[in-house]
């Protein structure tokens, strides 16, 4: 399958976006570990901002990273997020209260689904196209590009696809150590535009589902599911790297490779 | 589109275990729905709990697994000759060519909720058999499900709140088309759990007596547990085997309606869009649809909106009704028990009422049936709408 890929955007702590992120992985400046500055994605109303979780405000502020740099309407586009938990912080808020007086505020319910991001994220840009929102757990960053591939080339249209990973607060992190923000966007094309900034071939192949971790990723990212993707970011980065296998199941690797 | 072939598939909620307790229940109009008898959610209300999934055990290979939501997932599989329609389906086309694809809302986070109330009272630490990756996991039922089926091939879960189960079939139909693969197991399933119940509740959606779809005094929903799977092919692919059938997938649409997390566009406008983009991609004219199961909740703002919504597709003729009064809204598997009994009254060739609701909204101008009845059906749609303001609409067929 060929896709095109319009524009990226990232957010990790050290990486501030595409431009940070692309200078790391080809090495012409070391990765750095740094705070993430507070994500406020600017198309949610402060209300809204409020009344969303950190996860939401993840992937919506790194969502706007790809749009910026796309003549492309966020209303043409249809929207497939993918993240392993989406928010432990609101998991952990409600089993709490759950094992306490059970009385759970419904603010926090509605944080709690899936797909509370991309809800938000509709909302935000007015974006009524179908959107959807999948997990496969620790593979989950392999599996929603498949899906944004395939529904972009069926559909021919554009899609914008966000793969997040929300830090866990304890008791949940000793069993899902997801300790820091890590987030991709791309916009995927089904035909080439003047501003793709790259060709891929996208094929399924035998793997195991392990992956192979670019040297400078910190050990603490390797719970995040989004940070399997920084493999096919390469791809675009780097001109010596022209295939990125991302392990989808113990079978399957999904396989990008730069035309 | 091009059609898919739908070669089996099976539904267990508290209406019916399996596809014959479950037509016999639409056709009786009796309603599966209890009281709340849970020890561990006493929230007054009704609800649609499984107890034959509590008991069961699931195979030593995958202890790891055990949870509510895995052994009602365990429970769906194990009815209706589906796990053989799925190995003839691996036999033909490779354990890779075959496609899991499942919708869930909350998985096993019972199982979280119940690590919680054995925290460590000193350290806070989580119980030591607490297992968050084979249970609490969105993945966890598709590896589970995958794993017993035997299948290898492309596998993902879809939580798009109550559409989940439903957006599957689009998923499938997509990854078929595009050659990824020749078959897809799809399907939900979701259990009862306090996230659910005092989360619903909380935003004031539970009732406190049984839902009554399009009453005119709905207080609310009834959430019920639920697991479904289907199995679909591309049309032909299976014509040399013994079990062919005619029921098929037309057409879907999915939408957003861009306009509240947790309630419907007023006029229902996100609602409009999914059915007419799905009666386009079946080809069909509104005329030509001969039942559309309503997502119908039973909250006054989603019937009302959805009401408004296909009065204004399909005008007061075209026959209607929401099931939940049998199964309760069973929120991530809605989508697949929905599909199920839709295709359920095409074989059956009858129209299910709502046994639950008593005097119909007035507001409401679609055509809704109370009552279920005899009735020859060629084509149907089925609607689920989730919260994020995500909706979807199937639409069935069977030849002939």
């Amino acid at each position: 399958m060929r896709i095109f890929v319009e524009t990226v955007g990232v957010l990790a702590p050290g990486l501030q976006d595409w431009e940070s992120a692309r200078a790391v992985i080809v090495r012409e400046r070391p990765y750095v570990a740094a705070p993430m500055a507070a994500v406020a994605p600017a198309s949610l109303p402060s209300t809204e901002r409020r009344r969303s979780s950190p996860a939401v405000r993840l992937a919506i502020a790194v969502a706007e990273q790809a749009l910026q740099r796309t003549p492309l309407s966020p209303q043409d586009m249809a929207m497939v997020f993918s993240s392993f938990e989406a928010s432990g912080v609101i998991t952990h808020q409600l089993c709490e209260a759950l094992a306490g007086n059970r009385e759970v505020s419904p603010t926090q319910f509605h944080n709690s689904v899936h797909n509370a991001p991309s809800g938000y994220y509709s909302i935000a840009m007015n974006a009524k196209l179908a959107a959807s929102s999948v997990c496969r757990g620790k593979w989950s960053f392999a599996a929603g590009l498949l899906n944004a591939a395939v529904q972009a080339l069926a559909d021919k249209l554009p899609v914008l696809y966000v793969c997040y990973d929300s830090p866990l607060p304890a008791p949940l992190c000793d069993v899902m150590p997801v300790i820091e923000a890590t987030a991709i966007a791309l916009v995927l094309t089904p035909a080439p535009s003047p501003k793709s900034l790259a060709v891929w071939d996208i094929a399924l192949n035998p793997g195991d589902g392990e992956t192979a971790w670019p040297d400078w990723a910190p050990a603490a990212w390797h719970a995040n599911a989004c940070v399997r993707g920084l493999a096919a970011l390469a791809t675009i980065a780097d001109p010596a790297c022209r295939v990125a296998a991302l392990p989808f199941s113990p079978e399957l690797n999904v396989v990008v490779s730069r035309c | 589109m091009t059609p898919l072939s739908i070669l089996a598939y099976t539904t267990t909620s508290a209406a019916g275990i399996g596809k014959a307790a479950t037509a016999a229940a639409l056709c009786d109009a009796r309603s599966g729905l209890v009281p709340n008898d849970l020890e561990w959610a006493p929230l007054k209300c009704w609800i649609g709990r499984v107890r034959a999934a509590e008991e069961l055990t699931l195979p030593a290979a995958f202890a790891a697994y055990d949870c509510r939501n895995n052994r009602l997932a365990l429970l769906a599989l194990e009815q209706d000759g589906f796990v053989p329609a799925v190995a003839a389906a691996r036999q033909r086309h490779g354990a890779g060519r075959v496609g899991v694809f499942l919708g869930t809302s909350t998985s096993g986070i019972l199982s979280t909720e119940i690590a919680y109330r054995q925290r460590d009272t000193h350290t806070g630490r989580l119980p030591a058999e607490y297992r968050y990756e084979t249970t609490h996991s969105l993945n966890a039922t598709t590896e589970f499900v995958r794993g017993v089926l035997g299948l290898t091939g492309p596998a993902m879960t879809i939580s798009t709140a109550c559409s989940s189960s439903a957006k599957v079939f689009c998923l499938a139909e997509r990854f078929i088309r595009m050659g990824l693969i020749d078959a897809a197991v799809v399907g939900g399933v979701d259990s009862l759990c306090g996230t659910t119940l005092y989360g619903f509740n909380s935003l004031q959606l539970v009732a406190p007596d049984i839902c009554r779809p399009f009453d005119a005094a709905r207080h609310g929903i009834s959430i019920g547990e639920a697991a479904g799977f289907a199995l679909l092919e591309k049309e032909g692919a299976a014509a040399q085997t013994p079990a062919r059938t005619s029921l098929r997938l037309l057409g879907y649409g999915e939408t957003c309606d861009a306009y509240h997390m947790t309630a419907p566009h007023a006029e229902g406008d996100g609602a409009r869009r999914a059915m007419l983009e799905a009666l386009g991609r079946a080809q069909l004219g509104t005329r030509e649809i001969d039942y559309v199961n309503l997502h119908g909740t039973a909250t006054p703002s989603n019937d009302r909106a959805e009401g408004h919504a296909v009065y204004g597709v399909f005008g007061a003729a075209t026959p209607c009704s929401s099931t939940k009064g049998f199964t309760g809204h069973t929120l991530g598997a809605a989508g697949i028990t929905e599909a199920a009994i839709t295709l359920l009254s095409l074989e059956h060739a009858f129209l299910p009422g709502s046994p639950t609701t008593r005097a119909l909204d007035r507001e409401t101008h679609c055509g809704i049936v109370l009552r279920g009845r005899p009735a020859a059906l060629s084509r149907a749609m089925s609607n689920n709408f989730g919260f994020g303001g995500n909706n979807c609409a199937l639409v069935f067929g069977k030849d002939g």
